[in-house]
């Protein structure tokens, strides 16, 4: 299942970084934005 | 309802189901049937996922819910990517070495046929009872909206997913899946646009956001725990963690998607995939209903988006009452508008005395608004005691019927229908493949050619189909539909979810210990959801802990060896 992994990330830990870093990034967004709506 | 609305709705459908038929042609052995030859690549899988969660009700109940409570729903789904990167790492890699048809036969490896049962059981139950539901409730939207019969919209419902999900199987339904989720992103996207566009001049997309953050529908994010507060980022991080892994990792009709993958890492992209992109999607229909709200604060909208009661309202004697109640909704929405456009004036100026001013005149006529609601809905309740008095889920549907232009109310209707199909199918699919290799194979009848039980699958695919749509006639005596699903959901979730839980990561618990625990768990699941010791959903967390607790406690107390 090596080669399956996308040219962006280099091992199967790297891409759950990028997923849950993701997420991360999201609710920090969300919250900057409902900050400043409010 | 036009021709054209019509018209856009039949070649719609006839097109996702003519395509699923035609792409999975030659299916001729179980491995196709079931599992799609295993030979689907991530974004298939991924798509395939996402359309089997997302159902009628996501497209109908989620706007509805941004437009009366704002985003914070979108919290329940913070533990989804968690739990996809757990699965890709625990659960994918076991179910595919052992090239399992179904989660439940990897239990008989682990522990004995007796556990295996059990929750091939349970699931059965559960999975059977809740897609009757999930026929039932969209239909009751359309048919009370549309004036469409309900017995005939559930049968209908329930019955065009059967064309393909019996012919083609596994291959039909990832095909059309990838289909319909197209459809239903274009017609959200369509909905959304068209929404901010009728705003009037000079209000654009950021105005109407500012809007939405002044009327307190912008709350995306709650950092306070609260237990008694259903969403907040705790609940959701932590109770949506669970609640998701039970479904993704346990329940047939999600397992039996990614189980198509193939390899172990295609099948880990498209779980991860969902994991990327469920939030943001769930963000975006919630903001369409959110815009909804918007769209109201510039134009006229109904006190109560459930037409049927209100119509029954005028023709009632109470019908002087409700049309002053119209009135009065009317001066006040009035005053609200103009609330909105100093608000608008003001954010245009930088005049932050002036914003504050608005937004305090925005507030109390939106709590005046809720007053006027109230006092509507006791009304609909004293002319009829058994009336539905929760509208939420008919919010977004009145406002594409009342605003949106035909064809796009046709393809709105389309999005219902598909996301229903979607979900059915797989459930229609994964019933019949844990009937025929987890108790019909198992059982009954353990010798037979594969064509035989390619027969006996596709023939019980027909039969669970006959069974959901029997439920879906008799649901209408169960009020509200997504508690009752989820609450149906709850029942079960936690001690199939604990039975996995003991199999992947204690592994000097045996058969025996677990099967008891299994029993004890859900008898007291169902004891404290009879008792009502405890909101539904925690059943899900207590399900988990009680059975992986007891099997411990059993296994200690026989020491038996591991079987």
């Amino acid at each position: 299942n090596q080669p399956d992994l996308p040219p962006f990330a280099r091992s199967w830990s790297q891409l759950y970084a990028i997923v849950l870093g993701s997420l991360a990034v999201e609710i920090v967004l969300f919250y900057v934005l409902m900050r400043w709506l409010s | 309802m036009s021709a054209f609305d019509w018209g856009v709705l039949a070649v719609t459908l006839t097109g996702i189901i003519a395509y699923g038929i035609w792409r999975s042609r030659g299916s001729r052995n179980m491995d196709d049937y079931l599992l799609a030859g295993q030979s689907l690549p991530w974004y298939h899988v991924g798509l395939s996922v996402m359309a089997t969660q997302a159902s009628a009700i996501t497209f109908l109940s989620a706007p509805g819910q941004g437009f009366t409570d704002g985003m914070r729903f979108v919290q329940f789904y913070f533990g989804l990517p968690l739990a996809m990167v757990v699965l890709s790492v625990t659960f994918v890699p076991i179910f595919h070495k052992l090239r399992v048809f179904t989660a439940y036969e990897y239990l008989e490896t682990r522990f004995d046929d007796r556990v295996r049962t059990l929750t091939a059981g349970l699931f059965l139950l559960q999975r059977g009872l809740s897609t009757g539901l999930s026929i039932y409730a969209p239909a009751i939207i359309l048919s009370t909206i549309l004036g469409w019969n309900i017995y005939w919209t559930n049968l209908l419902m329930g019955g065009i997913v059967l064309a393909y999900t019996v012919t083609g199987g596994t291959k039909a339904i990832s095909y059309t899946h990838i289909q319909q989720m197209a459809v239903v992103t274009l017609a959200m996207g369509l909905a959304g646009f068209l929404t901010v566009a009728m705003l009037p001049d000079g209000v654009g997309f950021i105005d109407a956001l500012h809007v939405a953050g002044k009327a307190g529908r912008m709350n995306v994010i709650d950092l306070n725990f609260d237990a008694e507060s259903r969403y907040n980022i705790w609940s959701g991080l932590i109770g949506g963690f669970f609640l998701q892994l039970s479904y993704f990792g346990t329940d047939q009709s999600q397992v039996g998607r990614y189980l198509t993958g193939a390899s172990i890492g295609q099948s880990r992209l498209g779980l991860l995939m969902n994991g990327l992109l469920k939030v943001p999607m769930q963000f975006l229909i919630l903001l369409v209903g959110v815009l909804v709200f918007v769209f109201y604060q510039f134009n006229p909208g109904p006190i109560f988006h459930n037409k049927l009661e209100t119509d029954k309202l005028k023709n009632s004697p109470y019908a002087q009452q409700y049309q002053l109640a119209e009135i009065r909704h009317q001066n006040i929405a009035a005053q609200r508008q103009r609330a909105v456009l100093d608000m608008q004036a003001a954010l245009k100026t930088d005049n932050e005395a002036g914003q504050t001013e608005a937004a305090t005149l925005l507030r109390d006529t939106d709590a005046a608004l809720k007053t006027v609601r109230a006092d509507v809905v006791k009304l609909i309740e004293k002319n009829n005691p058994a009336a539905d008095t929760n509208d939420v889920n008919y919010i977004f549907l009145r406002f594409v019927l009342d605003y949106l232009p035909h064809g796009l109310i046709g393809l709105l209707i389309a999005v219902i229908f598909s996301a229903s199909m979607g979900s059915i199918a797989s459930a229609y699919n994964s019933l019949a493949s844990t009937t025929i290799i987890d108790v019909y194979k198992r059982l009954i009848r353990p010798e037979g050619s594969d064509r035989h039980f390619l027969r006996a699958s596709q023939w019980a695919t027909v039969g669970w189909g006959v069974f959901c749509i029997v439920v879906a006639q008799f649901a209408n005596r169960l009020g509200s539909m997504i508690e009752a699903v989820n609450i149906l959901g709850s029942l079960f979730y936690g001690v199939i979810l604990g039975v996995f839980v003991v199999a992947f990561y204690l592994k000097t618990i045996g058969g025996r210990a677990t099967f008891w625990a299994a029993i004890i768990g859900e008898v007291f699941v169902i004891l404290s959801w009879y008792l009502q010791l405890t909101a539904f959903l925690w059943l899900n967390l207590i399900g988990c802990l009680l059975v992986v607790g007891l099997a411990w406690g059993l296994q200690r107390l026989w020491g038996e060896e591991r079987t």
